[in-house]
């Protein structure tokens, strides 16, 4: 029984400092680009709206900074998170191989019910610097590390040009839906004065 | 009967333009008082100004203030900027947070987040913390559907009910003998098995009823009678609705049947059964044939139109004034019609008993009759109530308080608390003189004004 009530997703962004985390959102939400590098401190936060399979949608993005001295909030910030975006820079080994940790520290800090199948989506950006002369990270590489990790969607992004920026938040609204719990009935308890207990309902809450 | 899903009900005034402002548009920065809730992971579930969704990046910055301070074991309780204040209450999983510049001390502005919880958990209850254990991504607002003028309403009341921060409720005038029937017929149906049974004219209370042990708050009374009379399709026919009072049982939900005998006037059952709906239905139709026989409606009507306490009213003695003293209400009124307010400048009062967890105010007649000047009388008199309860220095037994709008006089004894307003020229010893006048004038008048027997801790 799928509802057509606009759904809410809080979408954190991580990765490496300098990688264009910010850069994306701006080229995402305000269509804008700049090549001067101002780090995010903590984190920053915009609203998107979108609309896939006549659904409306509207993305709560966490734009985190990449620094290590930021980890501290990650608890904080992670929590009920309902995609996780990672991003790399395809002309910086050290950003790839940090994808991992990434991960990891996201699944610890975020703690979600199921591990395993949380959404990521993984963004290799800055493929327009040199003309890819300048790239070490191959896409095959990447894609099969995604692949590792449980098939991760993978998309190879410009923020410069704007390039695949739109079909990854696409894709980030595509595995909501598919993801989307069916409504149950939501069912409080019940009082029994005589007994003076409570009765929990049998099915709970739909969520 | 009325569902959970309220979606049917006509969209508040202004609703259009809630959809349009987010929190970049200037008009929404303007606005003097806002208040957000939001879920701990930073989701929009209610914002009093501008559309949940349009203001996801706001909740989120509120979310990660408030999560950062808590993950150094700590509680955000208020932020000062500038004249803006932010005050922070956290409810489990739910975060409430009011941005106010209205100089309200940030206790009250915390009473007023307390209550719109409250006014949530009406609604839902608190099983649904438990939606958030299952799930830290849950998002509340499709459950709140519709519900949208119930907080707006009950945020307006902040400003005009004094019940939102005396955490007491008021009786409509009636002769006791009048109160007493009506009282008689809902005990009737109470030992029936009802668990309550209320009789209200707005908001306030004609009679109630609860049967043995059970004890109604005065905060479940305001938050039951705002949810009823901001939901308008209650006006419409007999209504039977799950609901919770938080303090009675925060956790489950009672069903309350919902009927309206008159314009203003509605009857509240409510019941731990939720196929109980033909049972009360009956008993509404005996309640409503023994009221219509016996007149109480029409000694309600009477009592609207005629009004509450007037200042005017309060019987002097020839030592205060010239005129001859007028012991009943309504009497010698026509005489002073040329005075502004009561005797000493007097101009409005609300008495609190105590032990009965009623009050009584005056009606707001000249020279407060703007509804803005009313709005600052009830920020000041919750300024002196917030003051006299301080945790820390409190509690107090008087206080005397001059300013360039009034005179302010509270006073607090084991049975009751008196708060007045007086012209700010009045003279301090005749103020008190009267305000012991007031005291003895609303103990003569109490079988009128006040519900005996029906004290919520007296069963």
């Amino acid at each position: 029984m799928a509802s057509r009530r606009r759904m809410l997703l809080k979408v954190i962004i991580l990765g490496d400092s300098g990688v264009g985390k910010t850069s994306l959102m701006n080229q995402y939400v305000n269509k804008k680009f700049s090549n001067q590098y101002k780090a995010t401190i903590g984190a920053d936060f915009l609203t998107k709206e979108i609309q896939f399979e006549d659904r409306l949608f509207t993305l709560q993005i966490w734009d985190t900074a990449g620094q290590e001295r930021f980890q501290s909030l990650g608890v904080a910030f992670y929590r009920g998170a309902d995609c996780c975006v990672l991003v790399y820079d395809v002309n910086v080994m050290k950003s790839f191989e940090n994808l991992n940790n990434w991960r990891e520290e996201f699944l610890i800090q975020a703690s979600p019910s199921d591990p395993e199948n949380f959404p990521f989506v993984v963004l290799g950006n800055k493929i327009d610097i040199d003309n890819g002369n300048s790239r070490v990270v191959s896409e095959k590489k990447a894609r099969a590390w995604c692949a590792s990790k449980g098939n991760i969607p993978y998309f190879e992004t410009s923020a410069k040009e704007g390039f695949n920026v739109e079909a990854a938040f696409q894709c980030i609204a595509k595995i909501a839906l598919k993801n989307e719990p069916e409504d149950e009935i939501y069912l409080p308890d019940t009082i029994d004065v005589a007994g003076n207990r409570q009765h929990r309902s049998s099915s709970g809450c739909g969520c | 009967m009325t569902s959970r899903d309220r979606c049917d009900d006509e969209p508040e005034k202004g609703k259009g333009k809630k959809n349009v402002t987010d929190d970049a548009s200037v008009s929404w920065r303007k606005r003097k008082k806002h208040f957000f809730v939001l879920s701990h992971s930073g989701k929009p579930i209610y914002s009093r100004y501008g559309a949940e969704h349009k203001l996801a990046g706001f909740t989120a910055t509120l979310q990660a203030i408030i999560s950062y301070v808590e993950n150094g074991g700590d509680n955000i309780r208020f932020v000062r900027a500038g004249k803006h204040q932010v005050v922070f209450l956290v409810k489990g999983p739910i975060y409430l947070v009011c941005i106010s510049c209205t100089e309200e001390p940030d206790d009250a502005l915390r009473g007023q987040l307390e209550l719109l919880h409250g006014q949530m958990l009406v609604i839902l209850t608190k099983s649904i913390d438990r939606c958030f254990e299952k799930n830290k991504k849950f998002d509340m607002t499709p459950l709140l559907g519709g519900t949208e003028a119930v907080f707006s309403s009950l945020i307006h009341s902040f400003s005009w009910n004094p019940a939102t921060f005396l955490h007491a409720y008021t009786c409509l005038p009636l002769a006791f003998s009048t109160r007493q029937a009506a009282g008689a017929i809902l005990q009737d149906v109470v030992d029936s098995g009802v668990l309550f049974a209320m009789l209200m004219c707005k908001h306030k209370v004609v009679s109630l009823v609860g049967a043995q042990k059970a004890s109604l708050h005065p905060d479940d009374m305001l938050l039951l009678s705002n949810f009823i009379l901001s939901t308008k399709s209650f006006r419409t026919s007999e209504s039977f609705s799950p609901i919770c009072l938080p303090r009675y049982n925060p956790m489950a939900f009672l069903h309350a049947y919902v009927h309206y005998l008159e314009v203003d006037s509605y009857l509240v059952l409510l019941s731990i059964n939720s196929d109980d709906f033909y049972h009360l239905k009956d008993c509404r139709i005996q309640i409503e044939s023994v009221l219509v026989n016996s007149n109480v409606l029409g000694e309600v009507q009477k009592s609207v139109q005629d009004g509450g306490l007037h200042v005017e009213d309060v019987p002097v003695d020839s030592s205060l004034r010239s005129d001859s003293p007028s012991p009943h209400p309504g009497q010698g009124r026509a005489a002073l019609a040329s005075r502004i307010g009561g005797p000493a400048g007097l101009w409005h009062f609300i008495y609190r008993s105590i032990n009965l967890d009623q009050y009584v105010s005056s009606e707001l007649s000249s020279p407060l009759n703007s509804s803005r000047l009313q709005k600052e009388l009830y920020r000041a008199y919750q300024k002196l109530y917030v003051s006299m309860h301080d945790r820390q220095i409190g509690p107090h037994k008087t206080q005397f308080r001059r300013d360039e709008s009034y005179v302010l006089l509270c006073w607090i004894t084991p049975d009751f608390e008196l708060y007045a307003a007086f012209d700010p020229l009045a003279d301090k010893a005749l103020a008190i003189k009267i305000c012991n006048r007031v005291c003895q004038w609303v103990r003569d008048l109490e079988n009128e004004i006040f519900l005996f027997g029906g004290s919520p801790f007296s069963w």
